[in-house]
């Protein structure tokens, strides 16, 4: 599950949205990119109708920048919201000050 | 245990480098961040009285992509504890024995370079701050403007290569740079090399010189990308290259006929094989497939580590030859820790059928 489609995570004006973008052909999109210039993210994806997509992060007031005719943008997640809930999952001090305290992978160790 | 923090980073390298004194070096980049701050790479590999083929992987270039970092420290400490307790390691579903594990070390040096750019993870790690934020912190190009975008440069754009993209793509290409330092992701810098952390990449590549592999850790599309990034790959005409002026405006457009990247034959199928073996690697952890593409076939791009490191032998075969590869791993930039785990057990079971099918 990623963490930028949790809805419950709280909303702070400015945030970064991922949309999912999609145009109706490549040369669309590449239109779209070309004008708009907008941070992507993931890699564009070919649907079965021939629809590419790619996601895009944007604030929410840049969405309007993206819609056109021939493109359709979705809301996937808040991003920044995402990012905010994982900087509550970065260590604090330094684990590894110890002398004993070394790093372990996390790979099984397998016979000897 | 969560995500690391920038110290910590720092003080895993050095502490591996002191818990297994004989199976690594430490090794300090020459030039401190914007903000002051060293790096450190840790070279992983057993002493051999010949010289060794190098693979250099880099982590933590752009700052919101966190889990690069713990994917190269978790690498290091796997290797480093199944050696010297000669066991073998196992990724979930992916295995390797205590002899592969034993031969890897003993015929390669790793050199580890796992948080390239420290000032921008600081940065995005910092509750008040972005964590979306992606460039280093320079702010020498903000021309004093008030504006919190204008700050830093997006260090896979800064290597020397077509790094006049304005000149080298075609006019209808997306290359996913630009030259406006307010650009608050791609902004490639005033010239190349103009920052601190590309230049210590640099610096890595000439202190080894046997480098044969760099493999640059990002997020996310969960694939491996290889050579090129700036167009498609053909291996029918040498001169239609990077660096020859004919073809500039005509690079970046897919299906065309005006342009392709040249690269030897034998390179270009390698490459393929290494992705491949890298993503089989991941595959049998837990099913998830990566794709093996062609960097171009993310989007075209120019300024890149992996494009870079190649080019360097076709400007001087003297230089040496290194494929550049680059992981995106996950569908985000900010997984939980808890998936972020089950990341790095995919990107490092790649990472070590990467570095065994170099032989």
């Amino acid at each position: 599950m990623s963490a930028v489609t949790n809805q419950s995570l709280e909303s702070l004006p400015h945030d970064i949205l991922r949309v999912r973008v999609t145009a109706r052909n490549a040369d669309t999109l590449r239109a779209l990119l070309r004008d708009v210039h907008p941070d992507v993210g993931g890699r564009p994806t070919l649907d079965a109708d021939g629809s590419v997509s790619i996601d895009v992060y944007v604030p929410d007031d840049r969405i309007p920048a993206l819609e056109r005719e021939g493109v359709t943008v979705t809301r996937v997640g808040n991003a920044s919201a995402a990012g905010r809930a994982a900087q509550a999952e970065v260590g604090q001090g330094d684990r590894f000050a110890a002398a004993n305290a070394i790093p372990r992978g996390l790979a099984a160790k397998l016979g000897g | 245990m969560p995500y690391l923090n920038i110290v910590e980073v720092e003080s895993a390298v050095a502490s591996l480098s002191t818990a297994y004194p004989g199976l690594t070096q430490l090794i300090a980049l020459p030039e401190p961040s914007v903000e002051g701050r060293t790096a450190h790479a840790l070279r992983v590999g057993a002493p051999e009285p010949f010289p060794k083929d190098c693979v250099i992987m880099l982590g933590g270039v752009h700052a919101r992509e966190w889990g690069s970092c713990e994917i190269l420290v978790h690498f290091a400490a796997d290797l480093l504890e199944a050696y010297q307790g000669n066991t073998g390691l196992g990724y979930g579903g992916t295995t390797f024995t205590a002899d592969q594990v034993h031969g890897l070390l003993q015929r390669l040096d790793l050199v580890l370079f796992p948080l390239v750019n420290p000032d921008g993870r600081l940065h995005s790690q910092t509750p008040t701050a972005d964590p979306m934020w992606r460039k280093n912190r320079n702010p020498a190009y903000s021309g004093g403007s008030p504006d919190p975008a204008c700050i830093g440069v997006d260090l896979n754009r800064n290597y020397d290569f077509l790094f006049d993209f304005a000149t080298a793509f075609a006019p209808t290409a997306t290359p996913q740079v630009s030259a406006n330092p307010c650009d608050p992701m791609v902004y490639a810098g005033p010239s190349a090399f103009s920052e601190p952390e590309t230049r210590n990449v640099r610096w890595l590549l000439d202190q080894y010189p046997r480098t044969g592999w760099l493999v640059d850790v990002h997020s996310y599309s969960q694939d491996m990308l290889y050579n090129w990034g700036d167009d498609e790959n053909q291996s029918v005409d040498p001169e239609m290259n990077f660096h020859n002026p004919a073809y500039d405006g005509t690079r970046g457009i897919p299906g065309d006929v005006a342009y392709a990247e040249y690269i030897e034959k034998p390179d270009a199928d390698s490459a393929v094989v290494l992705a491949e073996h890298f993503c089989q690697g991941v595959n049998g952890v837990r099913g998830l497939t990566y794709k093996p593409m062609s960097g171009f076939h993310l989007y075209p791009t120019s300024g890149t580590s992996d494009d870079y490191v190649l080019s360097r032998y076709y400007r001087n075969p003297g230089q040496g030859k290194v494929l550049g590869f680059t992981v995106e791993w996950g569908t985000s930039f900010h997984p939980p820790w808890a998936e972020m785990e089950k990341i790095i057990l995919d990107v490092d079971a790649g990472l070590v059928a990467f570095c065994l099918a170099t032989a």
